[in-house]
C-alpha cells in the first residue's frame, strides 16, 4: 500500500507536467491543516482568549500554555516560509485569467504583508511572553494585547485580497473560477469588515473573541478556504497551459 | 436534419451564481440576527430602554424608500425584458435615487443619535444598532455600484445583457430584504 503510494508519487514527480502546481496545492492543504493544529491544539492561541483578562490572569494564561507556545511557534517559524509557495499558487490562478497582471501582483504583495502581523509578529509576541514567565505582569499584558491585536490587524489585508480576487474572477473570460466564487469572496470580504470593532471592545460579540467578530467570521473563513482549495484542485485538473478559456473537467 | 432544440429553461432570474451570494449572505445575517436576539433576551430591559430612543417613523421611512426602490428595480427588469430600454434605464436611475435617499437619511439618523449621546459604545443595544445598520449601509454602497453597472448595460446597445441586469436586481432585492429584517428587529420588535 505504502509502496504503491510512493511509486505513484515518484511517477508524478518525474512525468506529471502539472508537478509544480500540485506541489503548490499540497503545500496549501498541508499548511492550512498544520496552521489549524498548531494554533488551535498546540499553542492554543485560537480560539482567542478574552481581551478583558486582568494582569494576573494573563500571566496564568501564558503559564498554562508555556510549552505549547514555545514548541508550537518554533514549528510555525519553520513552516512560515511556505506562505511564499501558497501565495504564488493563488496568484497563478489570476495569471491564468484574461485579466491584467496587476491583480496577481497586488494579491502577492498584500498576502506577503499579511504573513507578518497575522503569523510572525503574533508568534514572536507570544513566544517572548512564554519564554520568561517571571516578567512584570504589566509587560506580559502588553505582549498579550500586542499579539492579539497584531493578529486582528490582518483583517484589512484579507478584505482587500478577497476584493482583488473577486474583481479578477468577475472580469475573467477564461472561466478559471465560477462567478459564484467571486460573490463568495465578497461575502468573505464583508465579514472581515466586521472585525474592526474588535479594536474598540474588550468584551461581548464584537470583541476579538466575540461571536460576531471571531466565531461567525471563522465559520465563513473555513468555508471559504475549503471552497477555494476545492476549486483550485479542479483548476489544476482542467489546466491546459494555454492562454484561452480553460476546458471543462473531463468526466 | 434541422435543430428543433428550444432554449434552456431558466430556473432563476439572472446569474444563478448571484443566488449563491444571496444564500451566503442569508446564512451570515441569520447568524448576526440570532446573536442579537439572544443578547436582547439576556438583557431585555436595557434593550427596550435604548430601543425607545429610536424614532420608529425614521425606520419606517427608510423601509418605504427601500421597498419603493425594490418596486422600481422590478419595473426596470420588466421593461428591459420587453425591450423598453429607455424606461428600464429611468427605473434603474430611480432606484439609485431611492438608494441615495436611504443613505442620506441613515447618516442624518446616525448624526442625530450621536449628538444625543448614543454612540457605538453606549450600551449593547446601540452597539448592535450601529453594527447592523452600518454593515447594511455598506451593502447599499456596493448596491450603488451594482446599479451603476445595470445602467451602463442598459444605455449601451452593444453591451446589453438581460442576465446581468437581472443579476444586479437580485443583489438589490437582497439588500432590501436584509433591511426589512433589520427594521423589524431594531425598530419594531419591542
Amino acid at each position: 500500500m505504502t509502496g504503491a503510494l510512493l511509486r505513484k508519487i515518484a511517477w508524478h514527480w518525474r512525468h506529471d507536467e502539472k508537478r509544480e502546481l500540485w506541489i503548490g496545492w499540497w503545500t496549501l492543504v498541508v499548511f492550512y491543516n498544520l496552521y489549524g493544529l498548531l494554533f488551535f491544539a498546540v499553542a492554543r492561541t485560537q480560539p482567542p482568549p478574552q481581551p478583558s483578562l486582568g494582569h494576573a490572569e494573563i500571566v496564568e494564561w501564558f503559564a498554562a500554555r508555556h510549552h505549547g507556545l514555545i514548541y508550537g511557534y518554533a514549528v510555525v517559524f519553520i513552516v512560515g516560509g511556505a506562505t511564499a509557495i501558497m501565495n504564488a499558487t493563488l496568484a497563478y490562478t489570476m495569471r491564468r485569467m484574461s485579466v491584467s497582471r496587476a491583480f496577481a501582483y497586488s494579491y502577492l504583495v498584500i498576502y506577503a504583508l499579511a504573513t507578518l502581523p497575522g503569523m510572525l509578529i503574533m508568534g514572536v509576541a507570544c513566544t517572548v511572553g512564554a519564554m520568561r514567565p517571571d516578567r512584570d505582569p504589566e509587560l506580559m499584558s502588553w505582549l498579550y494585547d500586542f499579539a492579539f491585536l497584531s493578529f486582528e490587524g490582518t483583517m484589512g489585508v484579507f478584505l482587500i485580497g478577497s476584493l482583488v480576487w473577486m474583481l479578477a474572477v468577475l472580469l475573467d473570460e477564461n472561466r478559471v473560477f465560477p462567478k459564484w466564487f467571486a460573490y463568495l469572496n465578497l461575502c468573505n470580504a464583508l465579514t472581515e469588515v466586521v472585525v474592526a470593532p474588535a479594536w474598540i471592545f474588550k468584551s461581548g460579540a464584537f470583541a476579538w473573541d466575540g461571536t460576531i467578530a471571531w466565531w461567525i467570521n471563522m465559520v465563513v473563513f473555513v468555508t471559504y478556504t475549503a471552497v477555494f482549495l476545492t476549486l483550485l484542485r479542479r483548476l489544476i485538473l482542467r489546466e491546459d497551459f494555454g492562454t484561452g478559456p480553460l476546458p471543462d473537467l473531463a468526466r | 436534419m434541422t435543430s428543433t432544440a428550444s432554449p434552456q429553461p431558466r430556473f432563476v432570474p439572472g446569474q444563478p451564481d448571484m443566488w449563491a451570494f444571496v444564500l451566503f449572505e442569508a446564512f451570515v445575517f441569520t447568524a448576526y440576527f440570532t446573536v442579537y436576539v439572544i443578547s436582547r433576551a439576556r438583557d431585555l430591559e436595557v434593550f427596550l430602554a435604548s430601543q425607545a430612543q429610536l424614532d420608529l417613523s425614521v425606520g419606517a421611512l427608510n423601509t418605504l424608500m427601500l421597498l419603493t426602490s425594490s418596486w422600481s428595480v422590478a419595473r426596470c427588469v420588466q421593461a428591459a425584458r420587453e425591450g423598453s430600454f429607455a424606461a428600464a434605464t429611468t427605473n434603474a436611475c430611480l432606484t439609485i435615487l431611492f438608494a441615495l435617499g436611504f443613505l442620506v437619511s441613515k447618516v442624518v439618523e446616525w448624526a442625530t443619535k450621536i449628538a444625543q449621546g448614543f454612540t457605538f459604545t453606549t450600551d449593547e443595544f446601540f452597539s448592535y444598532y450601529f453594527f447592523l445598520t452600518g454593515i447594511h449601509f455598506l451593502h447599499v454602497l456596493i448596491g450603488l455600484l451594482v446599479l451603476a453597472v445595470a445602467v451602463r448595460e442598459l444605455r449601451d446597445p452593444a453591451r446589453r445583457s438581460q442576465e446581468l441586469v437581472e443579476t444586479c436586481a437580485t443583489y438589490w432585492h437582497t439588500v432590501d430584504f436584509l433591511w426589512v429584517m433589520i427594521f423589524a428587529l431594531l425598530y419594531v420588535m419591542r
